[in-house]
């Protein structure tokens, strides 16, 4: 127990002095995780409303292929990315490996089935009078979706903090399409798998330290929000 | 799209015709699911049984925390358990840090807040009279456990689906805590990403992919044909023995 506690006497300095390299990684991580999650949302928002909503042929299909696309490995999503990316590939002219924009596409590839397919799920949880009585009212599609998603704001919400909370914690594909390299391309995630592998455990455990503080932040935000669940409101103008 | 083409080429022959080091790799795979996954059952499932049909107090908050341990990164619980498995750490003594033993130790870790958390809400699904009216007749802990999991079972399935996937998909945990070892506890998650970043051998690790995507679809499917196979909920429980003997004295 004496050298677990020499361990993080080393690892809290690192944190609390400011340790430019883990600052560094802090910054890009924060950097990937909001922009990969913006970005997984406005792509994603408009698909899993569609599906949600929509009354289109191949909606079900669509919803499996989102629903499946979650329990994807993420390694080999970067696999896939990778070869996408690589020079000869079809992507190859973006010239993206083992670069940070390769990160932020790869954690928004794989943010994306998160938002689809948690806010389908969470606008066909809506009580099924609600859309059909707001179409009666002549709502178009645009009036539609922003009632669905006011309606059922929690449930996209907790889509949307899925996919940060993935983008904070996942390894498999950025350590494949960025390469992990040193003080680049490293989020928390995979810097802690670097410096385990390089055994230095102090600078592991300082960034399983802030990790988990993140995370943590993150968990608070669903605690509150599922704390907040109402019953639905029923606030909607009715259509001009 | 012609260069995966030819990775692909160069990747299928290695499949189908058993290269030895993917055997290994998808052995040591469906021993670190099957492991983890039925280790996470032995603990997780009383717990789980616990959280779901008990009416204890804090059974809430401890359901809160099994829900938010299902997101804990795997990374952060790599680093928790090595430093503990460390030489100097508190489990030292055991000498299993980078061994297959210890990704069996973390794996099992990751599984259990699946089952722990997947199986009360299963329970907790069930139409609310059917537990109370067993309780009713008489039914005891076991009892109403046995009948809890077997009404439940689409549930407990799913949440058995879940850690299963989980293991099999996971490389942060593994790869801190096992090292990535070639030939010892290397799962084929961890291989593929050891084949693109240390050995630049992309046919191989293709190869990798496709088996570890088709052990995921053939579990996957397996699973869902033996969880569909009987739905809705079948009233078939005994009365409880009490209930029996009450009777035969009455008449």
């Amino acid at each position: 127990m004496h050298e677990l506690w020499e361990l993080l006497r080393q690892a809290v300095p690192l944190i609390t002095h400011g340790n430019p390299y883990l600052m560094s990684v802090i910054w890009f991580t924060v950097q990937v995780a909001v922009v990969a999650t913006a970005a997984a949302t406005v792509i994603g928002l408009p698909l899993g409303l569609a599906i949600g909503l929509g009354r289109f042929r191949g909606r079900r299909g669509l919803q499996i292929l989102a629903n499946a696309s979650l329990g994807l490995p993420p390694v080999l999503v970067g696999l896939f990315l990778f070869f996408v990316f690589a020079g000869q590939g079809p992507l190859g002219g973006l010239h993206l490996p083992v670069t940070r924009r390769a990160i932020f596409v790869a954690q928004t590839i794989l943010g994306l089935p998160y938002v689809v397919a948690l806010t389908a799920a969470a606008v066909q949880a809506l009580p099924s009078g609600l859309p059909a009585q707001a179409r009666a009212l002549g709502a178009g599609r645009l009036q539609l979706a922003i009632l669905a998603v006011r309606e059922a704001r929690i449930g996209v919400l907790a889509a949307i903090i899925a996919a940060l909370g993935t983008s904070l914690s996942e390894v498999g594909a950025v350590v494949i399409v960025g390469g992990n390299v040193y003080g680049y391309d490293q989020t928390l995630a995979s810097a802690a798998l670097y410096e385990a592998n390089a055994a230095r455990y102090a600078d592991a455990v300082a960034i399983g330290i802030v990790l988990t503080g993140l995370i943590l932040v993150l968990m608070g935000g669903v605690g509150v929000l599922q704390q907040q669940q109402g019953g639905i409101r029923l606030r909607f103008r009715s259509a001009t | 799209m012609g260069y995966l083409w030819s990775e692909l080429r160069q990747a299928i022959p290695l499949i189908a015709h058993g290269d030895q080091y993917i055997l290994d790799v998808l052995w040591v795979t469906i021993r670190v699911a099957v492991v983890s996954t039925a280790g996470a059952l032995v603990i997780g499932l009383p717990i789980g049984l616990a959280l779901g049909l008990g009416r204890f107090r804090g059974r809430r908050t401890l359901q809160i925390l099994a829900n938010a341990s299902m997101g804990l990164p795997p990374v952060i619980v790599g680093v928790a358990v090595l430093v503990l498995l460390l030489p100097q750490g508190v489990f030292g003594s055991l000498r299993i840090e980078f061994t297959l033993t210890a990704v069996y130790v973390v794996q099992t870790i990751l599984a259990l807040p699946y089952i722990v958390a997947l199986v009360p809400a299963a329970i907790q699904g069930l139409p609310p009279g059917l537990l109370a009216q067993a309780r009713m007749l008489g039914a005891g802990r076991l009892q109403l456990a046995a009948l809890a999991l077997r009404e439940a079972k689409i549930g407990v399935i799913a949440a058995v689906i879940a850690a299963l996937g989980a293991s099999l998909s996971e490389v942060g945990a593994v790869v801190i805590v096992g090292g990535n070892i070639q030939g010892s506890d290397q799962t084929l998650a961890s291989a593929v990403l050891q084949q693109v970043n240390d050995y630049a051998d992309y046919p191989y690790a293709v190869a990798i992919g496709i088996v570890l995507l088709a052990l995921i679809l053939l579990l996957a499917a397996v699973l869902t044909v033996i969880q569909q196979r009987s739905s809705g909920i079948n009233l078939r429980f005994r009365a409880a023995e009490p209930l029996d003997n009450r009777a035969a004295a009455q008449a």
